[in-house]
């Protein structure tokens, strides 16, 4: 009990000190995981909203894709965007393997699937007389998805936060794209891992009260503009 | 003069239970039309269709002598000249100014003429101080008011209203029914949708009668 005390004792203190490889964890997560969400949320919004709008043939074929694809094990994406970006692979030149972009990359191959199906539910779960109403109030198509973008915005925010909640917790592909390196692409998670394994359970603990801090801070936020 | 609408041999299938047939349809410009019939016969289909919110999938469909691809996608500037009100309308988040901005900023009227539309709108539906009101907090009456200055604020030809007196008190119908009068004194065509046969009788010179899904008489 003592030892876990200590700890979270010594952790509070590294949070508080602003210890630089804390700071530099933390940083690199927001950093890779924000940019992530913002391109996931750039095309899977759209692609929710299209497989939520549309009727064709094979479309049920493309939502249980993207639901398969929601359940992506993050080493999977990891190993096969590793394969691709590795010296020897066809995208290999690009040298962007161990770097935040290559883990921006896998992040969003993770979150997009999640987005584009957490508002593909949000535009079929949203209340069936929108759409009559919007187009008999003469809005055009553009017109049409802006308004429908609004009154399901509860369910948009939710599928982004969702993603984002996804990739800033994840491990595998940061550990795998991203190297671990200390300062350029060493995360909090990747940091916990690490840390922990070398015996520096206080430092992991430290980044795990961050992480947690992060989680609800956005949960927070969710709640706030819900109620407004 | 040409009927603003006319419809022949129309067939709308709605799943595999239901289909509305039209067998010959022809509405007269600048008059009330009544949609009569029981739950379920099809009214508000009917009105669907008219609409443009429905595709027929087989028929001929004229507007003002024009004939119409109904089954096509696009007919923005067509839909602009017709506006349904729902039985159960759905009013969009926000306050009832937005509500009634929201098909007049699609048409690019500017915000002086809007806030004029709105402000005399308003007043003819007897909401005079609703404009800011939240629309979570009005009564099924005012939601079905707001619905039907939201349409109004268009100023439409014709004017589309599905069982439009339903959550209306029996105090209100009477002004309601000379709100109709006089849009339709000022040139617009009003076709609603009732299961009332007295208001029926009331406003019907026109009556559509519907049942079992067939458009029975015109």
């Amino acid at each position: 009990m003592d030892y876990l005390y200590e700890s979270l004792i010594s952790a509070v203190t590294l949070i508080f000190n602003l210890d630089i490889d804390v700071r530099s964890a933390v940083w690199t997560s927001l950093y890779t995981s924000s940019t992530a969400i913002f391109f996931a949320s750039l095309f899977g919004i759209p692609t929710g909203l299209w497989l939520g709008l549309s009727r064709f043939r094979g479309r049920r074929i493309l939502v249980t894709l993207l639901n398969t694809l929601m359940a992506l094990p993050t080493v999977v994406v990891g190993l096969l965007l590793f394969g691709l970006l590795s010296r020897q692979g066809p995208l290999g030149s690009w040298g962007l393997l161990f770097t935040p972009l290559a883990m921006i990359l896998g992040q969003m191959v993770l979150a997009t699937p999640i987005v584009a199906n957490l508002v593909l539910a949000a535009v079929t779960g949203a209340d069936r007389r929108i759409l009559p109403t919007l187009l008999t109030l003469g809005a055009s198509p553009l017109q049409t998805v802006v308004q429908l973008l609004k009154e399901i915005r509860f369910g948009v925010m939710a599928a982004i936060i969702a993603g984002f909640g996804r990739v800033i917790a994840e491990v595998g592909v940061a550990m795998m794209l991203g190297g671990n390196i200390r300062g350029v692409t060493r995360t909090m998670t990747t940091a916990i891992a690490l840390e922990t394994s070398k015996g520096e359970f206080a430092f992991g603990l430290s980044l795990g009260i961050i992480l947690l801090a992060v989680a609800l801070m956005v949960n927070l936020g969710l709640n706030f503009v819900q109620q407004r | 003069m040409e009927p603003i609408y006319r419809l022949k041999n129309i067939e709308c299938r709605l799943g595999e239970n239901f289909s509305l047939k039209v067998h010959q349809l022809e509405i007269d410009k600048h008059e009330i039309h009544v949609v009569s019939g029981p739950n379920g016969a099809g009214k508000s289909t009917l009105l669907r269709v008219l609409a443009l919110l429905l595709k027929p999938q087989q028929g001929s469909f004229f507007y003002s002598g024009q004939p119409i691809d109904p089954s096509a996608s696009n007919h923005l500037s067509l839909r602009r000249k017709m506006t349904l009100v729902e039985q159960f309308p759905y009013l969009i988040q926000g306050d009832v100014f937005s509500n009634l901005a929201f098909g007049l900023k699609n048409r690019r009227i500017s915000r002086a003429e809007q806030v004029h539309r709105i402000t005399e709108t308003l007043s003819i539906v007897g909401l005079d101080d609703f404009s800011q009101r939240s629309i979570k907090e009005l009564s099924g009456g005012e939601v079905q008011r707001v619905a039907l200055a939201r349409a109004l604020v268009l100023q439409p030809e014709v004017l589309l209203l599905d069982e439009p007196t339903a959550n209306i008190d029996h105090d209100s119908l009477a002004g309601f029914e000379q709100i109709l009068h006089s849009l339709v004194k000022n040139g617009m065509t009003v076709i609603m949708s009732t299961h009332d046969p007295a208001q029926a009788v009331r406003l019907g010179r026109n009556m559509v009668r519907v049942e079992g899904g067939k458009v029975l008489e015109a």
